[in-house]
């Protein structure tokens, strides 16, 4: 079993930013995205997520999973949020809406009452919410594929981490093959002992326990593996002194720039929404009937 | 042996953070994503067995690491991207099971010892779902039923499940394992 | 000598704080730079407490009460910070797999420079160097995950020179590899030698090491210092069952002992084919060059096959296509007449039983019995049969006492032989080991091969190695693999006798094969050494 890193070189402009700037975007556009509820915001946030996301030059065909998963999710939020709170949306939405329809429907033999109440508060804040879950999947989304795994430790202390966390971060990058790899073998040393995954049979905990001839010869291999991989950093002295990173990436001018964009948008956005009440549910006033 | 405060973060924890990380990843990639139907479909993550585990023994830094660090490689590696606030669940869930050592942990085996991390692991799936509901709420705009029905049906219960029936076979195998070092 | 040792060992103890007896007591030596000093031993003689001792992990990580005393370039070691002593000692651990930290082996190689605090453009000219050094440039930017067991052992050394050490610790540092190329890493640490650093190696494979003529050896035993001298005084005081001597010295003693007679119970007989490879290709995927290459052979009753190789020749993929685990490309594998595309892993268990080269990638239950009794019940025998298999794999690995103990707390060796009673109590017909001497020492392997041949059970044993040997004292049959062909399929005798052939596959004859070879016509067959001293 072979593990893959989605990344690869793309020469996309977003390559040309330095990793540190492009993490500091994506975070302050998450704060500064969900300041906001106005669909006229939420537009603007959209445009420049996809514009980002467009800027990596990942195909749709790669990232199709991710989106059929992130757009079952908000299926799930709009259709369960319609019918059981009827257009509540965690106060939200303004106390008087407007009913598109309203069902009520009881629940046979218990007698549960359900009342499915659609407003058009409700569906004007579903087109918000699909705007801002998809704006932020988009920026988030992207990571995996443009982003080089092994400048991961070195980004993160770029950011402030410190050393040793930092490296635990390069050192399970440096791991996950090799368990895979032990995984794999595992998994046939125990198919050879006619052990059948896929065969399900018994109760609950009869059916969890089933993958412990796979997990613990995994994790206790790797345990004590663990113990020589101390011993080998130790006396490589990591951790005695701060350390020299050999992976470097430099700060552009276009990163500054990047950076400047990116305060000014969370200044922006704090303004706007905090002293102006922008952030608030908005809804044009053609649209709610008489 | 020399008593270690639970927070100190040596060479020892870097490593066994990278180890629980990594291993998280790839157990949750191996059995999730490449759809081997483990244990039918109840347990759709038995990975998430491990950053508890990894907790409960080398204390909840390395816990932690282990679920946060693990679950942002294994969206790595299946590309379902970057999700900061459900990352930190899964660090969470590591990090309040490995306050069992709090709770006077004396062994890895024995009913004392699996009851006491078994209360922790609870403790932790708890809050990190209350951490992961709270986040959605505030940035996706659901309410508390619908992140019930979206977010605790389908995590919480399997994570509940998978981690108090594994954690404890992974324990009492690493009882065994614990007294080979010399350090 | 007018020199000045770098290293000095007197009356050493060490006593781990967990232990109630000594690790190592009384150990005196010292190293020259410029010399290669061998140390050798079995499994739990006390090296590894040695050695930790000398590049600081004691007491810098590990604690407990040490006497006597140990200086490096005449400082105490425990005055020695760890970042000098790190610049003073490089230490490459047994598996390089485990040594390696970095993702690349750039950055492999310079970890320990990071750490140091060292400039980038230093470190990037120091690396280079180092690896031009070592022949592995080209290596640089490659992932050191992908790169081969002998390349990786050269990179984890890159990331010890760099430091540049006065003295080299090497564990064990030919247990990961074949023998031609364990023959070049040998020639390497004596030219590292020539260079002035003083080399020391801890092995158990000794006689590989003598080939590069140790200045000095110390022999361990129980955590006591046996023998120190030069390489001809160790033949003679060493047990040549534990340590592997060369064969004219191993016949040369025998002479004068009781030699306990090896009787192999299966020789080849006529009658249906057990396993049948019908030109099989493999390779992993369509774009990728074949794995296995138009491989055709069969497996009979009583036949005992050495599958002998470099690594890398393809022969654990081999036997992975006998069990199922992989279906060929192209060709068919039939086991007992059934195709393996058409039968499941678990069924085609009922036929072979495969034991895996580590024991740690399968040992999961929390005893002993549950983990023998885990094949059987998969395989759906009745719970009297399952008890039955049990018991007769458990007294065949001698380890009646175990049953209870979890098997993870056992040493490396039991753990070995509970792997295979693990197969074992599936009876299968056939039996098939990989790599089964890899992490054993030599008296502990020899056992267990002994036991299996001579135990009834098995219509057909099959064997992966690369040690040459293991084939000559074991097999009635050798199938050689190269390049993801049989080369060579025949007896012992006939298959090791095209010396060229062997040294193109990158087989390394020994000196067994060689005196086994000189008294072929009288013996009729390959025996191992003390036997031969006997029968001539």
């Amino acid at each position: 079993m072979l593990v893959t890193w989605q990344y690869r070189i793309r020469n996309s402009l977003m390559e040309t930013f330095d990793p540190r700037a492009r993490w500091i975007f994506s975070l302050i556009f998450l704060v500064s995205i969900s300041l906001f509820w106005d669909v006229r915001f939420l537009a603007v946030f959209f445009i420049l997520a996809f514009a980002w996301y467009a800027s990596a030059r990942v195909s749709f065909k790669e990232t199709r999973r991710a989106w059929v998963l992130i757009a079952f999710i908000l299926f799930m939020m709009i259709f369960i949020g319609t019918i059981i709170t009827g257009g509540g949306a965690a106060g939200i939405l303004p106390e008087k809406t407007h009913p598109v329809v309203i069902w009520n429907w009881t629940v046979p033999l218990t007698g549960w009452p359900i009342v499915f109440r659609l407003t058009y508060e409700r569906l004007w804040f579903a087109l918000a919410q699909m705007l801002r879950v998809l704006a932020i999947s988009a920026i988030f989304v992207i990571i995996p594929y443009s982003m080089d795994p092994r400048l991961y430790g070195f980004t993160f202390r770029g950011m402030g981490f410190h050393d040793r966390v930092a490296y635990s971060m390069d050192l399970a990058f440096r791991y996950v093959p090799t368990l895979a790899r032990d995984f794999s073998v595992t998994l046939d040393a125990q198919r050879a002992r006619g052990y059948e995954i896929e065969r399900v049979e018994g109760g609950l905990i009869a059916q969890i326990g089933k993958i412990a001839p796979l997990i613990v010869p995994v994790t206790m291999n790797s345990i004590i593996s663990g113990e020589d991989v101390t011993n080998a950093m130790d006396l490589r002295c990591f951790g005695i002194k701060p350390r020299t990173w050999l992976e470097k990436t430099d700060f552009h001018r276009r990163d500054v720039y990047l950076m400047i964009f990116t305060g000014v948008m969370l200044i922006a956005s704090i303004v706007l929404s905090t002293v102006f009440h922008f952030g608030v549910f908005w809804m044009p006033a053609w649209l709610i009937p008489a | 042996m020399n008593k270690k405060s639970i927070w100190s973060f040596g060479t020892r924890e870097v490593v066994y953070s990278a180890i629980g990380a990594a291993l998280y990843a790839v157990l949750s990639w191996a059995t999730n994503f490449l759809q081997i139907p483990a244990a039918g479909n109840v347990a759709f993550r038995p990975a998430v067995a491990i950053p508890m585990f990894f907790g409960v023994v080398f204390g909840p830094i390395v816990g932690f690491i282990s679920g946060f660090l693990g679950n942002i490689i294994g969206d790595l590696l299946s590309g379902y991207g970057f999700w900061p606030w459900w990352d930190l669940a899964n660090g969470i869930m590591g990090f309040v099971a490995g306050l069992v050592v709090l709770a006077g942990l004396k062994g890895y085996k024995g009913w004392s010892n699996i009851f006491k991390a078994e209360v922790f692991i609870v403790i932790g799936v708890l809050v990190a779902a209350a951490e992961a509901a709270a986040s959605e709420i505030w940035v996706s705009g659901v309410d508390v039923p619908t992140t019930i029905a979206t977010n605790f049906v389908p995590t919480i219960i399997p994570n509940l499940i998978n981690g108090l029936i594994l954690v404890p076979i992974l324990m009492v195998a690493y009882d065994a394992i614990a007294s080979r070092s010399g350090r | 000598m007018d020199r000045e040792p770098y290293i000095t060992v007197d009356k050493l103890t060490f006593q781990y704080h967990s232990r109630t007896e000594p690790a190592i007591s009384d150990i005196s030596f010292k190293v020259y730079p410029g010399e290669v000093l061998l140390i050798a031993g079995s499994s739990g003689c006390g090296k590894t407490t040695l050695m930790r001792c000398i590049n600081g992990l004691i007491p810098h990580t590990y604690r407990g009460d040490m006497s006597g005393e140990i200086r490096l370039l005449d400082k105490p070691v425990s005055e020695m910070a760890m970042s000098d002593l790190s610049q003073t000692v490089g230490t490459l651990l047994q598996d390089p797999e485990r040594q390696i930290v970095g993702s690349y082996v750039r950055n492999e190689v310079a970890f320990g420079l990071e750490n140091l605090g060292f400039s980038r453009e230093e470190i990037i000219r120091r690396v280079d160097e180092t690896l031009e050094y070592l022949g592995i440039l080209h290596l640089r930017d490659r992932e050191t995950f992908s790169i081969s067991g002998g390349e990786k052992q050269k990179v984890a050394l890159a990331g010890v020179l760099v430091m540049q050490p006065k003295v080299l610790l090497l564990d064990e540092p030919l247990a990961s590899l074949d023998p031609s190329s364990a023959h070049e890493a040998l020639k390497l640490f004596r030219d590292l030698a020539d260079k002035g650093i003083a080399v020391v190696i801890v092995e158990h494979r000794v006689e590989d090491v003598l080939s590069i003529n140790p200045d000095r050896v110390l022999y361990l035993d129980a955590g006591k210092q046996e023998y120190y001298g030069d390489s001809s005084g160790l033949m003679k005081v060493v047990d040549y069952h534990r340590i592997k001597l060369p064969a004219r010295i191993i016949m040369e003693r025998a002479k004068t002992e009781q030699v306990i007679e090896f009787k192999p119970l299966l020789s080849p007989q006529a009658g249906e084919a057990l396993v049948k490879f019908d030109h099989v290709s493999f390779r992993y995927r369509e774009d990728l060059p074949d794995v296995l290459h138009d491989v055709s052979f069969q497996v009979g009753k009583g036949d005992v096959i050495a599958i002998l190789g470099h690594n890398g020749a393809g022969k654990t993929t081999l036997v992975k296509h006998a069990l199922g685990l992989l279906k060929p490309t192209d060709g068919r594998v039939l086991l007992e007449g059934k195709d393996t595309r058409k039968v499941t892993v678990a069924q085609a268990a009922h036929t072979i039983g495969y034991v895996f080269q580590s024991p740690t990638q399968m040992l999961f239950a929390p005893s002993v019995k549950e983990e023998l009794a885990f094949g059987p019940k998969n395989l759906r025998y009745t719970p009297d049969t399952i008890q039955k298999n049990v018991d007769w794999a458990i007294h065949t690995v001698h380890m009646e006492a175990e049953l209870e103990t979890p098997p993870l707390a056992l040493s490396f060796g039991q753990q070995k032989r509970v792997s295979i009673a693990s197969i074992l109590s599936m009876r299968s017909r056939i039996l098939m080991m990989d790599e089964p001497t890899a992490g054993q020492d030599y008296w502990n392997y020899n056992q267990f091969m002994d036991a299996i041949l001579q135990m009834p059970g098995f219509d057909s044993v099959l064997f992966i190695t690369h040690d040459v040997d293991l084939a000559v004292v074991y097999a009635n049959r050798i199938l050689l693999v190269f390049g993801g062909q049989i080369v060579a399929d025949g007896s012992p005798a006939e298959v090791l006798k095209d010396k060229e052939q062997l040294r193109r596959c990158r087989v390394l004859p020994t000196t067994l094969l060689q005196v086994n070879e000189q008294y072929y016509e009288q013996t009729g067959r390959f025996l191992r050494a003390e036997e031969l001293a006997k029968r001539i």
